[in-house]
């Protein structure tokens, strides 16, 4: 059987472009437009949330034979906020700067739907090696559009990447000016709007 | 066994696992935090007299170098005489001196203010004449991010500088945070005391602005000897 034939292709590639959980169902945008006025701390988000839904599917897919069904949410919740917690801890104790400017929003990925929904769609009727494909293939479909997002954000916004100046002297003394509203959250919304656009279009033929 | 019992069971036992898992993480991380919180506190120092910029990333090695060089942790008494680390009493304040050759170029005071959530702290720093703001940062704060949080942000830092916080006649009047731009609401005698707020924040500017004068008013015997060229 070829590989891209598989369930676990399947399931690990479907989230990152087809069923995208931000472009395709519209999940965690409040995330997405907070954090990508960067590339560098899209990155870090993209990296924490990806950590954080990998584990949380394979933890959740592990004990589904043992949750009891009342309390699943708890218990999911539990799961989630636990590493989420840790992941926090981490970043604060490696990489302090990007911790301060992610602030509130890497304790927020609690919150996130895009978890919890994989945890309760997912990792609570599959096994572990499954559910972890599908955590990691959601989480790394989640950072491409925040680094697609935060590419054409910073580049446009700031004329720079990973805060480097990318766009030559020569242009702003040609006349080019940064886009002030790339920085701001409407243009956020803008960018998610056209990738949104972009996917539908081309995954409809 | 019934069905409750295995629930609660359940989340007891998850509970514990759980919590004893964050616990092993924050003790074992703890050390490497706290000198993140250290060495994020001479940065802002180092920042609030414009020694370095947010632009440039900087080596752990050059930030503690720059500040071993610069400055110099010393205490005041309510009369304003400075004094060192090992002679101080309990009721002295602490303050920095950024020092070069043995000429103070201005001293940094540690501000904690109350914010609209909680606390907000920074350093401000005045230039030896004893009335220019030289630059002010803040390296904690539970403000609303995009709000009041703008508070950590460069544009609305940068305001500080040049400020002064005496009055045309030469009165103490601490600096404040204006509602709204300082051109548009502050008249223009003024207008040197005042910095810009943040749209969406007055609260924040409010309580701010009075952490800071309170903060000043504790520090103003220090801020006179400057003044009055008694300290160099």
């Amino acid at each position: 059987m070829k590989i891209t034939r598989t369930k676990a292709f399947k399931v690990f590639f479907t989230p990152i472009w087809e069923s995208n959980p931000v472009s395709g169902q519209i999940l965690g945008i409040c995330s997405a437009l907070a954090v990508t006025v960067q590339l560098k701390t899209a990155i870090v988000m993209g990296l924490a949330l990806t950590f954080v839904l990998a584990f949380s599917n394979l933890s959740i897919s592990l004990m589904r034979n043992l949750i009891p069904r009342n309390i699943r949410i708890i218990i999911e919740l539990t799961v989630i906020a636990t590493l989420v917690i840790f992941a926090d801890q981490v970043l604060k104790a490696f990489l302090y700067d990007i911790s301060k400017q992610l602030s509130i929003f890497v304790g927020l990925i609690i919150t996130n739907c895009i978890i919890l929904g994989r945890a309760e769609t997912y990792a609570l009727g599959n096994p572990p090696f499954l559910s972890l494909l599908d955590g990691i293939g959601n989480g790394l479909g989640y950072s491409q559009i925040l680094i697609t997002v935060a590419v054409l954000r910073e580049l446009l916004g700031a004329g720079k990447l990973f805060g480097f100046q990318v766009i030559p002297d020569a242009f702003y003394a040609a006349g080019y000016v940064n886009m002030g509203f790339m920085v701001l959250a409407p243009g956020a919304f803008i960018a998610i709007g056209l990738i949104v656009w972009v996917q539908k279009t081309v995954s409809k033929e | 066994m019934s069905s409750y019992l295995r629930s609660i069971i359940f989340a007891a036992v998850l509970t514990v696992i759980c919590g004893s898992l964050l616990t092993l993480a924050s003790t074992g991380l703890k050390e490497y935090q706290l000198k993140n919180i250290a060495l994020d506190k001479q940065k802002n120092i180092l920042k609030s007299v414009g020694l370095i910029h947010d632009k440039k990333p900087l080596s752990l090695d050059t930030i503690d170098k720059l500040y071993a060089e610069n400055i110099k942790q010393v205490w005041v008494d309510v009369s304003g005489k400075i004094i060192p680390e090992q002679n101080k009493s309990q009721d002295d304040l602490p303050v920095y001196l950024y020092v070069i050759q043995n000429n103070i170029q201005s001293y940094i005071i540690p501000v904690d203010s109350r914010g609209l959530w909680g606390r907000i702290l920074g350093y401000l720093a005045i230039k030896n004449d004893g009335t220019t703001v030289s630059g002010f940062t803040v390296y904690s704060h539970s403000e609303t991010p995009g709000l009041g949080g703008e508070i950590e942000k460069g544009w609305f830092q940068k305001n500080f500088s040049g400020k002064k916080i005496l009055d045309d006649r030469g009165n103490f009047v601490s600096v404040a945070i204006a509602k709204g731009l300082v051109k548009d609401k502050i008249h223009d005698t003024r207008q040197k005391n005042v910095v810009d707020g943040i749209s969406g924040a007055t609260l924040t500017g409010k309580f701010l602005s009075a952490g800071l004068k309170r903060t000043l008013i504790q520090y103003e015997p220090l801020s006179k000897k400057f003044r009055n060229n008694q300290i160099k």
